[in-house]
């Protein structure tokens, strides 16, 4: 009994301690298990909850597209009008430099362009980084390799390069050495160009773009001009086919250029435009209904208000019906028409067609018009042939695409607009119908004769304007010659316009500097070049359809007679 | 008891192995797209560089001296184009006759003065085509 309770009693001992190491075994095991349900839970959470699934494909990045530092520009065939290249840019960490005027004389000889005495002074900067030169040649980058000296480096950076040299070089614009757009579309569509990838699509054609700097080139050194501007205008959608302005430069280097060529002539130059305005003035007189092609008015003397003398260039010193008006250009004749309808009515008709605002265009160098304030009866006799008030080229030829169109605004843009923007009527269509008759007998037995194309019906107005001088008055001996046009006429799909800056009469031209002898020729070759790649037919003028839509009835003195078709 | 052990022994040593097989499996096809990947990058930058290169090349100025040096193009005037409608009637189909030689009238045509900038005033008159022209004698004329 005492063995048994000694057993007892150490049966008790270890029975305890037996106990305790199975409660803790037990705690130990808990501990275990919850862990493991806290690890089988995260793993359910994992795959069941967290992707829902397996992924089947892995999350590297999907394929390898080109980052450039900034999206191209293309024309609207997709030619490339502005790209980015990668180039090395060679900079020097000068406290690495050994010798500072070794190095620069042996990279002067490497490096055209750059002076050995500004590369020591680079050389020694007290700083860490000096650009030395940006956007090296391949050849260049291998020439600066071999010299092998210590303290020289290469950066890549994106160098904006465009192929197309001065041919855009206004419409495009430019950028910086730091990429950043300084001009024209470069700059007005800078963030979207630097954050995108798609390439910014022009309404501009590099072909048609060609011909026509090609024309204006030609007539400015035919005439010894200084300047010129010529545009092409879509007119049913207000798209900028092709836009000019001489001298240009090239945007490659376009830290070289002179001040004058960057001067965009075409959208920031205004200027008084002279006997063009006479086709708004024509418009403005018909559409308000004070008059229409059956009437006329006397032409026979000149008009004298205050000190000036309004007077005929081509003058016939009869009476004169409003198609004659219109095709001998009578200066007397439309001042009378202007004043008939009215100077308010004629503010609001300028500011309907939008010449008293800038234009549309998605361009930084817009030019602000010259409206006359206050606008007085003597303005409304000069502005009805076009002095008085100062617009841009491109005001004019969007101002005829919605005289010739049927009377509809449309904004103009140098993007690609597949659906044309929506327009506002400013003319009854029957006016527009009766101003592209006017037009086409411009150029049928008027002032504009020089820019008959065969076949493709062309219309339009000539003008003569003397520039103002530093006081208040006019150059006698710088004119603005210029004329602009629409065809084909029964049907317009573009408006031409060619300028031409302060041109010098000439033997070939019989001494004359006027529109009809100075933009009218380059006209008619731009529209019989430029017509068949921008897919307008060329007709038979004399086909009935033709006669009846461009027919006019001329009431002139030996009574009534048919003049043009 | 041993054998089982055995067994899973194994399976965990073939688990392991496999594992590490398919991890570098994976680790070099990881290098391998980004090789190709660098690959494609270098390429399209190739190409981006040949695209301004050959919009250089194609600028419309030196196309027109090109043409001007090496071709006898001329501008396109509007005699050369017409309507469906200002067509003739179809001639009907010539039979060579066994008197007729083929080759009097293809050399005509081959020999015939061909349209140049300077004849651009006239136009050119149409030239008369056979409309059936044996293969035998084209390659003859060709040659």
């Amino acid at each position: 009994m005492n063995r048994r309770a000694k057993t007892v009693h150490l049966e008790g001992v270890a029975k305890q301690a037996l106990e305790t190491g199975r409660n803790r075994l037990l705690l130990a095991g808990c501990l275990v298990a919850l862990a493991f349900v806290a690890v089988g839970a995260r793993v359910i959470e994992l795959s069941a909850f967290r992707d829902h699934n397996e992924p089947t494909t892995s999350n590297t990045t999907a394929d390898a597209a080109l980052q450039t530092g900034r999206a191209d520009i293309v024309d609207r065939n997709g030619l490339l009008l502005a790209t980015s290249l990668r180039t090395p840019s060679l900079y020097a960490d000068p406290t690495e430099v050994l010798d500072a005027e070794e190095a620069a004389a042996t990279l002067a000889q490497v490096l055209t362009g750059l002076a050995p005495a500004e590369i020591v002074a680079n050389l020694r900067a007290k700083r860490r980084f000096v650009w030395l030169k940006r956007s090296l040649t391949p050849r260049e980058q291998h020439a600066v390799n071999r010299l092998g000296i210590p303290g020289l480096y290469f950066m890549d950076e994106w160098k904006r390069v465009y192929p197309q040299g001065a041919l855009t070089a206004h419409a495009v614009g430019f950028t910086d050495a730091d990429d950043r757009g300084i001009a024209g579309i470069e700059k007005s569509f800078d963030d979207a160009l630097r954050g995108g990838q798609e390439p910014l699509r022009l309404a501009l054609d590099l072909r048609v773009q060609h011909i026509v700097r090609d024309e204006v080139a030609r007539q400015i050194e035919a005439f010894e001009a200084i300047g010129g501007t010529g545009v092409v205008l879509d007119v049913r959608t207000g798209e900028t086919v092709a836009m000019v302005s001489l001298p240009d430069f090239d945007p490659n280097v376009a830290g070289r250029m002179e001040p004058d060529a960057r001067f965009n002539r075409a959208t920031l130059g205004v200027y008084e435009m002279g006997s063009t305005f006479k086709i708004f003035n024509t418009a403005m007189a018909l559409d308000a209904g004070t008059t229409t092609l059956r009437d006329g008015y006397d032409a026979t003397d000149p008009i004298r208000v205050a000190r000036f003398t309004i007077n005929d260039f081509h003058a016939k010193r009869r009476w004169l019906s409003v198609p004659e008006i219109f095709m001998y250009s009578s200066n007397i004749g439309s001042v009378k028409m202007a004043m008939d309808v009215g100077t308010e009515r004629q503010r609001a008709f300028m500011g309907k067609i939008g010449f008293l605002t800038l234009t549309a265009l998605e361009l930084p160098e817009l030019g602000q018009p010259m409206v006359p304030s206050p606008w007085r009866p003597i303005n409304t006799m000069t502005i009805a042939f076009g002095h008085g008030l100062a617009i841009s080229p491109m005001h004019l030829a969007s101002g005829v695409a919605t005289v010739v169109n049927g009377g509809i605004r449309r904004p103009v843009t140098l993007l690609a607009a597949d659906v044309p923007a929506a327009g506002a009527r400013v003319l009854k269509a029957s006016t527009s119908k009766d101003m592209r008759r006017l037009m086409r007998l411009v150029v049928e037995n008027g002032t504009g004769r020089k820019a008959s194309a065969e076949g493709y019906l062309v219309g339009g107005k000539t003008g003569t304007a003397e520039k103002s001088g530093g006081r208040g008055g006019y150059k006698r001996k710088a004119l603005l010659s210029s004329f602009v046009a629409a065809f084909p006429m029964h049907a317009p799909r573009y408006v031409v316009l060619v300028m031409v800056d302060e041109p010098k009469g000439q033997k070939h031209s019989q001494g004359y500097a006027t529109g009809g002898w100075v933009a009218a020729p380059a006209v008619k070759r731009i529209v019989e070049r430029a017509a068949p790649l921008l897919g307008v037919a060329p007709v038979d003028p004399k086909s009935p359809e033709i006669r009846r839509e461009l027919m006019i009835e001329m009431p002139g003195i030996g009574g009534k007679r048919l003049a043009s078709f | 008891m041993r054998r089982s052990t055995i067994l899973w022994f194994l399976v965990a040593a073939c688990l392991g192995v496999a594992l590490f097989l398919v991890k570098y499996e994976v680790q070099s096809r990881e290098e391998q797209l980004a090789e190709l990947h660098r690959d494609i990058l270098e390429n399209q930058e190739a190409l981006h560089v040949l695209e301004a290169e050959w919009s250089y090349l194609n600028r419309p100025d030196r196309l027109e001296s090109l043409v001007r040096r090496h071709l006898d193009l001329v501008p396109m005037d509007k005699r050369r184009v017409g309507q469906l409608e200002q067509l003739p009637m179809r001639l009907p189909m010539p039979v060579p006759g066994p008197d007729t030689d083929p080759m009097v009238t293809i050399e005509a045509i081959a020999l015939a003065p061909r349209p140049s900038i300077a004849a651009l005033s006239t136009p050119p008159l149409p030239v008369g085509r056979p409309l059936w022209l044996p293969i035998r004698v084209i390659k003859r004329v060709t040659e």
